[in-house]
């Protein structure tokens, strides 16, 4: 098959419209104190059209005071994390076709602060990640060569490394509706991640922060973060991986497993 | 100026679109819930024995036909579900909860589908849900015949 046929398959029935599908958004304007109300947008889809690119679509053709927080619209960087239709999703990930509704609802994430629109304020995020010491916290200040590590011993951690920070686990979470100090599911896995990773020794310094009364206790494990994680971290499963590092640490200290250094290099022109 | 947007906890009854485990989570609540008013209610009822044997025994019918009706073998029903799930449910969240039966960290593949919620913790889920059917089975049996199956 050559080139120009491959790309008329593929490009078929492509800039077609469909049809038409409502969006009803909720807006909050911060300049008029007004209370957030829903306002509703006819918007022709296209094959392959995405929530995103409809409200893009509703920014350029109808309404040019929407506000919406977006950046790759590839699902990598985690910032247009909203609930459409009832559930916390990527709305660059979203297909508005596979959704197979009429009418869409469109809710900026639960447990923020609604700065505008479609826009969180996601500070409370990125505090809660903060307080658990999201770094690898070692005893010398400057190492002089690599901690090694085993592709083992990386696996009891890579997963929890995924996170994209999008937050959407922290609104989907019911602990988070209802406790506002709560570390939240992102912080959690988060801080169980530099825990289970060997070249940590900073076990005893986040756990304050953890082994708290909003900490990782609050969890009822009631799964949602974890189903509606865009890149599958499953911070559900470390927060109770945790738990099971904090209640053996009762009764038998936690021990840092350690690493074995790689032998200390030499440059040749004698600087290192 | 930003605006508070919380979900607060209403929220904890709202498991539609979620899955199991999100809907075990809301009937846990409730059920807690539930149990918690029934045994105050329980302490108050049983303490009327002081009363004497007049009172007791008025009490005990008023309690057997609330509104006039015989609907007190139906409460005790609802009572025994709620207490049997909140048990077993317990059981089975003392279990996962403290990572046990849950799988090892894992690799995530398209379509993400957490490997925690399914596994070991569906078979628990399993389990509850057929000890719930053989206890309230004889326990209902019991309430509205007085048979011990």
């Amino acid at each position: 098959m050559e080139g120009s046929d491959m790309q008329e398959i593929v490009l078929k029935g492509f800039g077609e419209v469909v049809k038409t599908i409502t969006f009803r958004i909720r807006r909050y304007d911060p300049e008029n104190k007004e209370l957030p109300k829903y306002m509703e947008y006819k918007v022709p889809i296209q094959k392959g059209m995405t929530v995103l690119d409809s409200i893009l679509y509703i920014k350029e053709h109808l309404d040019h005071s929407l506000a919406a927080r977006y950046s790759c619209r590839m699902g990598i960087c985690g910032s247009c994390g909203m609930i459409i239709n009832g559930k916390e999703k990527l709305a660059c990930q979203t297909q508005v076709l596979e959704l197979g509704k009429n009418l869409i609802k469109v809710d900026p994430m639960g447990n923020y602060e609604i700065t505008k629109d479609l826009v969180p304020d996601v500070s409370k995020l990125f505090r809660n990640h903060e307080t658990v010491k999201p770094f690898i916290i070692r005893e010398e200040e400057e190492p002089k060569s690599e901690f090694l590590q085993t592709p083992e011993q990386r696996e009891e951690f890579a997963m929890f490394t995924d996170c994209i920070l999008c937050g959407m686990c922290l609104s989907a979470c019911p602990t988070s509706a209802s406790d506002e100090l709560y570390l939240g599911p992102q912080a959690l896995a988060q801080g169980y991640r530099y825990i289970a990773d060997n070249r940590d020794l900073g076990f005893n310094e986040r756990l304050n922060a953890l082994d708290s009364k909003h900490g990782v206790w609050r969890c009822h494990f009631s799964g949602a973060c974890s189903e509606v994680c865009p890149k599958g971290v499953d911070p559900a499963l470390a927060i109770q991986l945790l738990r099971q590092v904090l209640t053996t640490n009762v009764f038998v200290k936690f021990k840092q497993k350690g690493t074995t250094k790689a032998p200390e290099r030499k440059s040749v022109s004698g600087v290192s | 100026m930003t605006i508070e947007n919380k979900k607060g906890w209403i929220f904890w009854f709202n498991p539609f679109k979620y899955g199991t485990d999100r809907w075990m989570y809301a009937l846990h609540r409730l059920t807690g819930i539930v149990l918690g008013l029934y045994l105050m209610a329980h302490v108050w009822e049983t303490s009327n024995i002081l009363n004497g044997p007049v009172t007791w025994n008025k009490i005990m019918v008023d309690l057997d036909y609330p509104f006039g009706v015989h609907y007190g073998p139906y409460i005790l029903s609802a009572i025994l579900i709620a207490a049997s799930y909140h048990a077993l449910n317990g059981i089975r969240l003392t279990i996962v909860e403290n990572g046990l039966l849950l799988p090892k960290p894992y690799r995530p593949e398209f379509p993400y589908k957490p490997k925690s919620l399914k596994g070991l913790n569906n078979v628990l889920k399993l389990a509850v849900a057929i000890f719930m059917l053989v206890i309230c089975g004889i326990g209902i049996v019991f309430i509205f015949t007085g048979a011990i199956v």
